[in-house]
């Protein structure tokens, strides 16, 4: 029952947005602003993760048994969904972060070879 | 459902303030702060239902969402998808067919309220066999039992002739005692019971079936007046359409209980019936009649012939020759059911294995086992709903051709239909089965590295191995089942041919037999009727095209009336004339006695049927009413009573058989003849003339032999109708006659026959796809091992060896099973032993050469393929 992603709301792409969160849950376990936080500060603010998709491709990912979830507080007393990598994530991600280098170092150098 | 929005809330609640305190930090007015997180969350609502769209996995979307998918891919593989349903509802069709036949008229209570708790009561012989209850024995039974209520007699009254109830004909009829209606707490649909006046004998009335009742078109049935064996009835009540006790009974006749009673203790002329008591369990109804026979032999002693006494329920005495049919026939369709449903196994396991390919890549993308399986179950039970679904159209048509050619006898047909709680049983079962299997299929689809699946669809890894194993295993189950069937066909086949190979002792071919039945009531009764059926007799030997015109009591083979009884040897002609006399001798008689059955026929009876004289002569014309009375007598009956002696010349008294105390003089010895069932032991046999002795011949069969006598059955019909115009006639063949006795043992092969080619036709096509699927699998190496040189014909029997190997493994194992199974219908067999080896190895050889076959069909592959196409085929 996926609803097609409105290219206005969507910023990246599901496979990529995917891969971010993954990436950004590698550390610790975090709640869904802090995903926000986190990639935008990484990505020196050049993503702004469309927050309005981002619980759905939590849930999604929680559904995949990718990551799963629990509620905690939060460092000033706050309750929150804190939102964790599963083994099978952890796995996933490796394997996507091989292929995505792999794919982004033959991009480049497509791309530098033009340049030449 | 809450429990999740409520999450999402609580989360985007979180994130905006997490955002708006964020917001304030960097200096905004908190109103201001707000508004820009919420603006940054993208529209709160949007999320939220994006959020709820993929939280509502429920279980119902998925599983719409893996049948729309399983359609899907069922509809590019039509070919499979229609195999397996057709297997399916073959397999399922036959069993739900034969499990609503057996649960109807095994299982199902008969329509009479606590029918379980009505019982037939039994005299029980010396040998222990149930046999009819004598009038006296009945009484003391009546006077001694508390564990039976509305004890009742009934007295079978033959198929009466009946005028005016629509067409003259012979009218199943049955004479009750008071209670009887009541032991079945039934009563008439339209007028009454019998009360006292009609059992006293004040007014002849009578009770008609719904059935025959319907058949009269002309007027109401009720308070009319017809005549049964020429006299005169009022019919007094109608029977509702669900009460048919005794089973196909027409007319219910009152019979006077306290007159039965005193009736002879010694002879069986009742049947009873009655119900258990409140509170008696049948086993403690059953123990104090069984006492109570027990107290009366101590008393009687040779008075009477009942050693015991016993009740049964009617339920299990109407099915009970019926049980070991029915229920052989369920077991085969059960068979048949587990082959079908293990080749579709192994199609569903070939599927999964031609999908490998397909698999690997949703689980290269991440798709879980979990999400595998259930896509794999959704499509087998997508198929197996198909399967059912047909499987129910084709048990209700199976069902309609069963009981069209069900033989006859066979109880309870009218009540058989399609069953749907039996139906539903097998269909679940079924499923539940598929179910198993599909999740086999996962577990063998499984494998650590669905890499190897991308790079290597078609060459054996660890998990086609598995595969192929599974596959062989089911292979040679299917086969072992399939012999069980071929064995269990196999053996019917031959005992029917056994059946139709015996000498039933006289011409077979092609004869017309005349049922006739001649009332002899009233004034010289008797002598109207022997002479209308000499005339008939006279007549019908001048037709042209008639040969030989002879008259018995009864037609050997089929239903008919089959007296036996004691003789006395005499001395002389007139040793004994009465009863008295024979019993004053006391125990010395004994020597004397012999067992036979008393028939009567005319000299041409002997030559209408091919009957051979063996020494002395047949009945003579001469032999008329005023001349001494003679007989003669069948091979096995000089054989028994006077072994190495020549019994013509000698004398027997048989007046107890119609109270003809004239004696009889032996003047021949003819062959044996087999009665009532063609396979039954020719019994001895006693024919006296027809002419001399008429009582017993009130029903007689006219067997009309000639070179075409069947062309000539509209004449004798006219005949008749001329002479006798209110007798009932039925025309029927030899051929018909021997058909009625054989159909039971037809219909049974017939049937296990059609299970039996099924089972081998579905187990040829299992071995043929995984023949198939393994050349499939070699070509490569095979195209290799030709490029070098091999001979094909080498190759080629390679793989039918494999093919052959598992036939064999499952024959092996099929013939253990086939050899203990068997031995349960050893009881339907005939000349033959269930272990027959003849048998058993033509079953063997049939299933090897089949299979061997259906190997040898793909590996032909190998010797059309060319090496360079091969190669490449890798």
């Amino acid at each position: 029952m996926a609803r097609e992603a409105d290219p206005d709301v969507e910023a990246l792409p599901q496979g990529v947005l995917d891969l971010l969160i993954l990436r950004a849950l590698q550390l610790e376990p975090m709640h869904g602003w802090g995903i926000t936080e986190r990639i935008e500060q990484w990505s020196e603010e050049v993503f702004s993760v469309g927050q309005g998709t981002l619980y759905p491709a939590l849930y999604r990912l929680e559904r995949l048994r990718l990551i799963n979830s629990h509620w905690n507080l939060t460092a000033n007393n706050r309750r929150a969904r804190y939102y964790a990598l599963s083994a099978s994530g952890r796995r996933h991600l490796q394997k996507q972060l091989t292929s995505w280098r792999r794919i982004a170092r033959a991009i480049e150098l497509v791309l530098q070879a033009s340049e030449t | 459902m809450p429990r999740r929005n409520e999450r999402l809330d609580d989360e985007i609640r979180f994130h905006i303030e997490q955002q708006t305190s964020k917001n304030i930090q960097a200096g905004m007015s908190p109103e201001e702060a707000r508004r820009a997180a919420i603006v940054k969350f993208g529209g709160i609502e949007r999320a939220r239902e994006a959020a709820r769209d993929e939280v509502r996995f429920s279980w119902l979307a998925d599983f719409l969402r893996d049948l729309r998918m399983s359609v899907r891919s069922l509809r590019r593989t039509p070919r499979f998808a229609v195999a397996v349903a057709a297997t399916l509802a073959l397999g399922l069709g036959a069993a739900i067919a034969m499990f609503s036949v057996v649960n109807r008229v095994l299982l199902q209570p008969l329509p009479y309220p606590d029918a379980d708790r009505i019982v037939r009561l039994y005299q029980l012989n010396s040998q222990g066999g149930r046999s009819n209850v004598s009038g006296p024995n009945f009484e003391d039974w009546r006077n001694g039992t508390r564990s039976f209520t509305e004890m009742a007699l009934w007295q079978n009254w033959g198929r009466s002739p009946a005028v005016g109830l629509g067409d003259p004909r012979r009218v199943p009829t049955i004479r009750v005692t008071a209670r009887f209606f009541r032991a079945f707490a039934a009563q008439p649909q339209r007028g009454r019971a019998f009360g006292p006046d009609d059992f006293s004998g004040v007014a002849q009335t009578a009770i008609l079936s719904a059935g025959l009742a319907a058949r009269i078109e002309d007027g109401d049935p009720l308070n009319r007046t017809f005549t049964l064996d020429g006299a005169p009835l009022t019919v007094v009540g109608v029977m509702p359409r669900d009460f048919d006790y005794p089973v196909g009974t027409d007319i219910w006749l009152p019979l006077n209980e306290n007159e039965a009673v005193t009736r002879s203790r010694s002879s069986g002329n009742f049947q009873a019936i009655a119900r258990l008591a409140d509170g008696v369990s049948l086993d403690q109804a059953r123990a104090e009649i069984g006492e109570l026979g027990r107290v009366l032999k101590a008393r009687y002693r040779d008075d009477t012939p009942a050693a015991g006494a016993d009740a049964l329920p009617i339920l299990d005495v109407m099915t009970g020759p019926s049980r070991t049919n029915l229920m052989t026939l369920l077991s085969a369709s059960v068979l048949l059911l587990m082959v079908a449903v293990l080749n579709v196994s192994n199609m569903l396991v070939a599927r999964g294995m031609s999908r490998r390919r397909e698999l690997a890549v949703q689980l290269a993308l991440g798709a879980g086992y979990g999400r595998i399986a259930r896509q794999v179950i959704a499509e087998t039970l997508t198929l197996c709903a198909c399967g059912a679904a047909l499987a129910f159209a084709f048990a209700a048509t199976a069902l309609r051709v069963f009981v069209a050619m069900a033989p006859a006898g066979t109880p309870r047909l009218q009540e058989i239909g399609v069953d749907w709680t039996s139906a539903s049983a097998a269909a679940l079962a079924t499923l539940a089965v598929s179910v198993v299997l599909a999740l086999v299929t996962v577990a063998t689809m499984r494998t650590r590295q669905p890499a190897s699946g991308l790079s290597d669809g078609t060459r054996g890894g660890s998990s086609s191995r598995r595969q192929v194993r599974l596959r062989e295993a089911l292979i040679v189950v299917e086969v072992a089942l399939t012999l069980i069937l071929l064995a269990g066909g196999g053996l019917m086949a031959r005992t029917l041919a056994r059946v139709l190979a015996i000498d039933p002792g006289f011409n077979i071919d092609s004869a017309l037999i005349v049922d006739l039945t001649m009332s002899s009531d009233g004034e010289d009764g008797l002598a109207r009727r022997v002479a209308r059926q000499t005339e008939i007799v006279a007549r019908l030997r001048t037709l042209p095209g008639v040969e030989h015109v002879g008259l018995v009591s009864s037609f050997p083979i089929g239903p008919g009336f089959f007296n036996n009884g004691t003789f006395v040897e005499m001395t002389r002609v007139d040793e004994f004339t009465s009863r008295d006399q024979i019993r004053a001798l006391g125990p010395a008689v004994k020597p004397r006695q012999g067992d036979a059955g008393y028939r009567l026929a005319n000299g041409d009876y002997f030559k209408a049927m091919g009957i051979p004289l063996r020494r002395g002569r047949l009945i003579e014309d001469s032999d008329g009413p005023g001349m001494p009375h003679v007989a003669v007598i069948s091979e096995s009956l000089a054989a028994a009573k006077w072994p190495g002696q020549d019994p013509i010349g000698r004398y027997v008294q048989f007046g107890n058989m119609d109270g003809d105390v004239t004696g009889i003089r032996i003047v021949g010895v003819v062959g044996d003849v087999r009665e009532i069932a063609i396979e039954a032991t020719p019994p001895p046999i006693l024919y006296a003339s027809y002419s001399q002795r008429p009582r017993q011949a009130a029903t007689c069969a006219i067997v009309v032999r000639g070179p075409d006598p069947v062309a000539t059955a509209g004449v004798v019909r006219r005949v008749i109708r001329e002479i006798a115009p209110d007798a009932p006639v039925e025309i029927r063949t030899t051929d018909a006659a021997i058909d009625s006795v054989i159909s039971t043992r037809r219909f049974n092969l017939w049937l296990v026959g059609a299970f039996a080619v099924a089972a081998l036709v579905l187990s040829a096509i299992g071995v043929y796809g995984l023949v198939s699927f393994m050349v499939e699998q070699r070509l490569r190496e095979m195209g290799i091992r030709l490029a070098l040189g091999a001979q094909p014909g080498a190759l080629v029997r390679l793989v039918v060896r494999r093919g052959l190997l598992l036939s064999v493994a499952g024959a092996g194992l099929g013939l253990a099973a086939a050899l203990a199974l068997t031995r349960l219908v050893s009881g339907m067999l005939f000349g033959i032993t269930a272990g027959d080896p003849g048998v058993h190895a033509t079953g063997v050889a049939v299933m090897v050469v089949v299979a061997a076959s259906a190997s040898y069909l793909p590996a032909r592959r190998i010797l059309r393929q060319s090496p360079a196409v091969t190669l490449r085929a890798g």
